[in-house]
């Protein structure tokens, strides 16, 4: 981790163009852990709004900081003294976004736990394989997904698991109407049946433990350096296996300190932030849950943007000044009537991540609201930022310029930094950059080489500094931000009776950047894109299931027979399924 | 027809409602709706010029008998009523729309009203009661007001508000359409099959007509479903209460009938519609992808 301090020798041309008031160098950060800037912020910040939830209907609850602080220790009292975690154990965490996020990871981090982020609506096959992999002592679920439960933990149970909700933490009426809708009449709850506690008595729990037994909850943190593990952060990484990519207090501290840098406009104590993104996905985690905590923002949290009409109330009841999102989501409030009709007046700035920021889109945006949108980049391994386009410097279609602290390069094949202007595989040196994948030392020693982070992204870098993606080395599909491995959909659909084989691929497409598309080889005749679909629909998360399905009569071979997906995606390509904007 | 008690109560129900109703809104989207006053001009031609020409031809095309004839006519003048709200509420509509075609046409009736009536009817000599008229817009505009305030001082209180005057809405809406039918049953039974096409038909073609008159001029989809509702749904007590104040006792069983029956049948017709508009609603809501969204 040292070694990625003090870049000082290194050519960093791009740092001419930081914005005006941004460092260099993220100096020696005020916090070594999470735990301690949550404590440090919140004594600041005290009765100011934290976190404030924003239902559909405009029902809602806020935390404030100190709120947010006492409750994160009653939790990290609970999970220590009674479910007698230890230092180190894994804690799973599997909601949308809500109140009780903060409270739960917060709790976890100053526990001197591991969170290990959970996607809420992974099915139970994917949760279990997860689970195998962490080995989590103990679980945060929202009720609404509590019925995975017993086939996600067959054959490694899971001893401690703590049942929050959407509602958790709002006041008794709307909580209350919030749950009885949920269990009458949206039938998405149901009574959990695995033996559990609820959060709030879990609290109440630690609270009683913490008074009866005068725990010093300050003294969990104390024993924790930058160094120990803070969250491990499933990916596919470049090869598709699902890991945990390891990521320590020292990593998030920085990566926070870091994209603050960049975005120097904002103010201590003064900002509305809206959070549409789910926080269990590293760019929202890091960003809006770290970031905005961190300057005292007001964080307005929504559990589900979809449709985008979820989001409308949020935007009417509260003065938005920053934002976070994808192209997708960015693209969707552009066609929505509401939104055009009263575009957020106070907004600032908006930060686009997770997936290429298309132009046209980013216009759009700053005709519509009058605020900049700036795209940044950055992989789950380095927790996640690497690169922002400064503000009032931005350039179109460029992943922008490393951050402070961060050193960033195209290599080639040899490992060597190619010239400006010049393809090859970026890779960064910095204090965010994991220190490897969870028990998997050869994952590790294939991403981080000779110090520095393979991210397996294709670019190049222009004369200034400035990066652009330009091919993906790996053959990952990205789906609005969220990772798609053609592995793991080919061996679901090998699983059906009717598939003789299969190859799937990412085709560029104008909602989500790209759309999975499978290439079938039938056995029968009779089998049906919808056979195909619904067959997946029982095993992968909805983002995974083929938007496209085309059926062949053989596939494109190596002479090894490796399936060639490269021809399939230039066959795609060819046939018209070129992108609608350019990106 | 109703009783003193239930009339009270069906005020508090309506009052509760739209409490509930303006508790959706904010001044900006009053503000939208009066920025592009195309929606609201369309409404009131829409409202004025059509259904009395609908109600018109019908008595023509029916062959009706005078007095339910004159009944027709007086429900197709009158203005837009609080259940056209409640509606376009559900059917997400323009809210704000539907609130101030209201207000506009039931002001604009007292003059509009007697003009259109000379036209079709020959100056049948109405008397509109100012009363009802008030009452009207205060049942409407008070709780709208009370409502949008409560949302403004906390977003929990009006959700909640929201929440509960939606709730009743439903109640409501059951309410009327169940406890009509056997209050009104030897009514329903003696009533001649013109009759019953002329109170159903009213509301089905002002629909109709509404919507595609919006959409012909290029009013947003969600617009034209709140013209389309304003026009259908008129204020059929407004033209009850009109009928027993004009004509002698013995005369206003059979002008009533139209009347009685469009507003059992208009509760049906727009329940129909409501879900038609919100499954096109929900069709032309954009598709996110499950993941990040």
């Amino acid at each position: 981790m040292d070694a990625s301090h003090g870049h000082q020798g290194a050519d960093r041309r791009w740092t001419a163009f930081y914005p005006a008031g941004a460092s260099t160098e993220i100096e020696g950060t005020a916090y070594r852990t999470i735990g301690d800037l949550v404590r440090s912020v919140s004594a600041t910040y005290g009765r100011a709004p934290a976190f404030t939830t924003c239902l559909p209907n405009g029902m809602n609850g806020t935390l404030s900081f100190a709120q947010v602080d006492e409750m994160s220790d009653a939790f990290a009292v609970y999970l220590r003294e009674v479910a007698g975690l230890a230092p180190g154990d894994r804690v799973a965490l599997q909601m949308p976004n809500g109140l009780a996020f903060p409270v739960a990871a917060f709790g976890i981090f100053k526990a001197g736990c591991v969170l290990v982020n959970v996607n809420p609506l992974y099915t139970a096959e994917e949760m279990a394989r997860q689970f195998e992999d962490a080995e989590p002592r103990a679980l945060v679920i929202v009720d609404m997904f509590a019925g995975k439960i017993p086939a996600a933990t067959r054959g490694h149970p899971i001893p401690n698991i703590v049942v929050t909700r959407v509602a958790e933490f709002l006041p008794a009426l709307p909580r209350g109407i919030v749950g009885l809708v949920q269990r009458w009449w949206d039938r998405s709850v149901a009574p959990v049946e695995v033996p559990h506690v609820r959060l709030p008595d879990a609290l109440e729990a630690g609270r009683a433990h913490r008074t009866r037994d005068h725990v010093e909850v300050d003294a969990y943190r104390q024993a924790l350096g930058p160094g120990d593990l803070a969250c491990l952060q499933y990916t596919g990484g470049t090869t598709g296996v699902a890991k945990g990519a390891m990521l320590s207090h020292g990593n998030l501290v920085a990566n926070m300190e870091q994209s603050l840098e960049m975005i120097p406009a904002l103010t201590r104590g003064g900002e509305v932030a809206l959070t549409a993104l789910p926080m269990y996905h590293i760019f929202a985690f890091t960003v809006n849950l770290l970031a905005m905590y961190r300057i005292g923002a007001r964080n307005v949290l929504i559990p589900g943007p979809r449709p985008l009409s979820n989001l409308r109330r949020a935007f009417e009841n509260y003065r938005v000044t920053w934002m976070s999102g994808v192209n997708t989501l960015f693209n969707g409030l552009t066609n929505e009537t509401w939104f055009l009709d009263s575009p957020p007046r106070h907004l600032r700035l908006a930060s686009a991540g997770g997936m290429a920021l298309q132009t046209a889109v980013a216009r759009r945006w700053e005709e519509v609201t009058g605020a900049p949108l700036l795209q940044g980049y950055g992989l789950t391994e380095t927790a996640p930022v690497l690169a922002f386009n400064p503000l009032g410097k931005a350039r179109d279609g460029s992943i922008g310029v490393p951050v402070p602290s961060t050193l960033m390069a195209c290599l080639d094949d040899d490992g060597r930094p190619v010239p400006p202007g010049t393809r090859g595989e970026i890779a960064a040196k910095g204090p965010q950059v994991m220190a490897g994948y969870w028990r998997r030392p050869d994952e590790t020693a294939q991403a981080l080489q000779g110090g520095w982070f393979r991210t397996g992204d294709i670019g190049v870098m222009d004369d200034d500094g400035y990066f652009h993606v330009v091919d993906r080395k790996k053959d990952m599909v990205v789906v609005s931000g969220f990772n798609v491995y053609p592995n793991e959909v080919e061996e679901c659909l090998a699983t059906h009776p009717g598939v003789l084989e299969a190859a799937v691929i990412g085709v560029p497409d104008g909602a989500s950047g790209e759309a999975v598309r499978a290439y079938v080889v039938a056995r029968d005749r009779g089998l049906t894109e919808q056979d195909i679909r619904a067959h997946c629909r029982a095993h992968l998360t909805a983002y995974k299931v083929p938007r496209q399905v085309v059926f062949r009569d053989g596939l494109p071979k190596s002479p090894v027979g490796k399936i060639l997906r490269k021809d399939l995606r230039a066959e795609a390509l060819a046939e018209g399924a070129a992108p609608r904007a350019a990106g | 027809m109703v009783g003193a008690f239930e009339q009270a109560l069906l005020a508090a129900m309506i009052f509760v409602i739209m409490l509930g109703m303006g508790a959706s809104l904010t001044p900006r989207d009053f503000y939208l709706a009066l920025r592009r006053p195309q929606g609201l001009v369309i409404g009131v031609v829409s409202q004025y010029g059509f259904m009395p020409l609908i109600g018109f031809a019908m008595t023509l095309a029916l062959a009706l008998p005078p007095p339910v004839a004159v009944g027709l006519l007086i429900v197709s003048c009158m203005p837009g009523g609080t259940t056209s709200n409640i509606f376009t509420y559900f059917s997400r509509g323009n809210l704000a729309l539907s609130v101030l075609m209201t207000v506009t046409s039931t002001v604009a009736g007292v003059v509009l009203i007697p003009l259109v009536l000379l036209i079709y009817a020959a100056a049948l000599d109405l008397e509109i009661p100012r009363e009802n008229i008030i009452a009207t817009l205060l049942v409407l505009l008070v709780p709208v007001a009370i409502g949008m305030g409560l949302r403004r001082l906390s977003p929990n209180a009006g959700a909640v508000t929201e929440f509960f005057g939606s709730a009743l809405a439903l109640v409501f809406i059951a309410f009327i359409a169940v406890s009509w039918v056997p209050r009104n049953w030897q009514f329903l039974m003696t009533t001649a099959p013109a009759t019953y096409a002329a109170a159903i038909g009213l509301g089905v073609i002002g629909i109709a007509i509404g919507y595609a008159f919006a959409r012909a001029l290029r009013l947003h989809p969600r617009n034209a479903r709140t013209v389309a509702l304003e026009t259908g749904i008129q204020n059929a007590p407004l033209a009850i209460a009109i009928i027993a104040l004009t004509f002698p006792a013995d005369e206003q069983q059979a002008i009533l009938a139209v009347g009685a029956l469009y507003s059992l049948f208009i509760v049906v017709t727009s329940t129909a519609v409501t879900m038609l508009f919100r499954r096109a609603n929900a069709a032309a809501e954009q598709k996110m992808p499950d993941s990040l969204l």
